[in-house]
């Protein structure tokens, strides 16, 4: 197997760089390596696109990127979904300029060539200048190309830029059932983005962010300054015995105990995905909210509510593009830019049939954890900004993943479980970024 | 808009305009406690996340917050674990365009165009936009009903930032 690539000056040796416990400073810092990820990551792999809701109806498109390449989520007159390049099949322009829309068909604003929102051409102004050539509107090369492979898991739509590789299905295995547990929070079985979107800079490597989502050991330090301020501010404002509102429950479980976090868990799968909590989270002990718990049982039945509930994840990773926190309906996705750049986009969802208040709940949620100016990422922020800087010191050249090494829990089919303090997230995410890096993720070592 | 057609429409429209100079010098000079008096008790900060967002509360935004949120806010700046405040921003915010919106017994809502010039370490984030303040003409001063600050691109990409646009 061939481990060393040809990349300019240097060769980049992928077997050295990840290994099972250390992953070496470059992996953070090169640019080689950055356009690597893109090609043998970014671009095979499933990458999340955009949720179903964001195009109900015909017409509607919402435009987004898969790694590098700018991409269309569209609905088609058939009630299909397709995923398509954002470029015109004439001289290349995007075909779409903003962000979302409603169209009747797709006109590209430099020569007037018009497609289908399935990405079949319907006509070139003058066509028959191609008359004759070697170009003509019957050429497949002459409608607008789909993503090589696209697929929908319960409204979270997926696109691989590769031909091959797992379905769907088979690659989400064990964090498919994270979106089941969101989607089944719902009374009526249905989830909505609504509410806006955060688009927050960030200057740091994108997997600084991936690593840190079920990194356990963390919110008791870098949160400790909002966290702790929020219960002392509140235990000073209404007195011990005032309930807290909202946004304390929201914010004072960042500094719960070191054994707190630990009895979280860790949960590993294969091509890197995982989740924290389980059991129990920081989510766990929000306000009941008495007519949810109704419309669920009404929708439900009481039996199947408590299974539902029962399950309280933190956050659960689709290695590498996206995460969601599912008993708080929030999602983030992971738009790598540049070996020290990243755009962390946030998304909230409506449970349908659910009472206001759940939405409410979530969009304070976002406000407080999730905006770009608020009290709670940018400590997250300047905790990789600081990684980035510092590895670009020849300190060491070795980032430590050593933590309960050796200790993990195997739960048989591709299941691994470590206590919450556990280094488990990092390792398995190296142990798919190598696969991927060497082999394409064809094969999960 | 209205317009001062009068000396008394001048020197109330100066009143309005030398407040939001001060309340901004308050945030300049870093003296947080006086800035915080200057908000009503259900007074609230809004930096919306849309241009024209609809509401704060099924919508997303920079920062919404309520009294206590302004409380925990403020207490961080002090704290020495605060690490995204470490250096602490140094600002300056420029205030021009001052618009009496409506005035109708004591409430009056302004409209002034603002730039704030952030400046931490590296290089300064610039942030631009439109001030919304819903004021209150009580005891011979204002209070802040409602200070909004919509960022020019306020559902455009953002920097991380820490403390009040």
């Amino acid at each position: 197997m061939a481990t060393l690539i040809d990349s300019g000056h240097r060769s980049i040796d992928i077997d050295h760089l990840a290994q099972s416990d250390k992953v070496h400073r470059s992996v953070y810092t090169s640019p080689e390596i950055f356009e690597l990820e893109m090609e043998r990551i970014w671009e095979k792999t499933w990458v999340f696109v955009g949720h179903e809701s964001q195009v109900r109806e015909p017409g509607q498109y919402y435009a987004t990127r898969i790694g590098r390449q700018p991409v269309l989520l569209t609905r088609h007159t058939d009630g299909e979904i397709y995923v398509l390049f954002n470029r015109c099949a004439h001289k290349g322009a995007q075909l779409v300029g903003d962000c979302s829309g409603k169209v009747k068909e797709l006109r590209c604003c430099y020569h007037g060539w018009r497609f289908n929102l399935d990405g079949s051409l319907l006509s070139i102004p003058l066509e028959g200048g191609y008359d004759g050539t070697d170009f003509g509107k019957d050429d497949p090369q002459a409608n607008m190309q789909r993503a090589p492979r696209f697929d929908s898991y319960r409204g979270f739509v997926f696109a691989s830029l590769a031909e091959d590789g797992p379905d769907l299905k088979t690659w989400l295995g064990g964090v498919a059932s994270s979106i089941d547990n969101m989607v089944d929070r719902a009374p009526e079985g249905d989830l909505e983005i609504t509410g806006g979107v955060f688009r927050y800079e960030h200057d740091c490597n994108w997997k600084f962010f991936i690593e840190n989502l079920n990194d356990l050991m963390h919110p008791m330090v870098t949160h400790q300054s909002s966290s702790l301020t929020a219960r002392a501010v509140a235990k000073k404002a209404l007195g011990a015995d005032t309930p807290a509102p909202a946004a304390i429950e929201i914010l004072a479980p960042f500094t719960e105990s070191y054994s707190f976090f630990d009895n979280m868990g860790l949960h590993a799968f294969d091509y890197g995905h995982g989740y924290s909590g389980g059991k129990t989270s920081i989510h766990a002990n929000y306000s009941d909210v008495p007519e949810y718990n109704e419309a669920m049982e009404s929708a439900y039945g009481k039996e199947r509510v408590d299974e539902i509930f029962a399950v309280n994840r933190h956050n659960t990773v689709f290695y590498p593009s996206a995460t969601i926190k599912g008993a708080i309906q929030t999602m983030r996705i992971v738009r790598p830019i540049a070996a020290d750049k990243t755009i962390i986009e946030s998304w909230t969802f409506r449970l349908k049939g659910a009472p206001d208040e759940l939405l409410r709940r979530s969009i304070l949620y976002c406000n407080l954890i999730n905006s770009s100016a608020n009290l709670v990422g940018p400590d997250d922020q300047e905790a990789y900004r600081r990684q980035q800087i510092g590895l670009e010191s020849q300190g060491s050249d070795w980032v430590a993943m050593h933590r309960d090494a050796g200790r993990d829990e195997d739960l048989g089919d591709g299941h691994i479980y470590a206590k919450g303090s556990s280094d488990l997230a990092f390792r398995n995410q190296y142990r798919a970024w190598k696969a991927y890096m060497m082999n394409g993720g064809q094969s999960d070592d | 808009m209205i317009e001062a057609t009068d000396i008394e429409g001048l020197l109330f429209h100066h009143r309005v305009s030398q407040f939001l100079f001060s309340e901004a010098r308050m945030l300049d000079d870093r003296e947080w406690d006086k800035w915080a008096a200057l908000f009503t008790e259900e007074g609230t900060y809004w930096a919306p996340a849309s241009y024209e967002q609809p509401d704060p509360i099924e919508h997303v935004s920079l920062i919404y917050e309520d009294q206590l949120l302004r409380k925990v806010r403020l207490a961080r700046f002090s704290n020495p674990n605060a690490f995204s405040l470490q250096p602490f921003p140094r600002t300056c915010h420029f205030i021009s365009n001052i618009m009496i919106d409506s005035h109708e017994g004591a409430a009056v809502t302004v409209s002034s165009c603002f730039q704030m010039t952030e400046y931490r370490r590296d290089k300064p984030n610039q942030f631009n936009g439109r001030y919304v303040h819903d004021l209150v003409d009580m005891d011979g001063s204002f209070k802040i009903n409602q200070k909004k600050a919509i960022l020019v691109n306020c559902d455009g990409t953002q920097p991380s930032s820490s403390i009040y646009f």
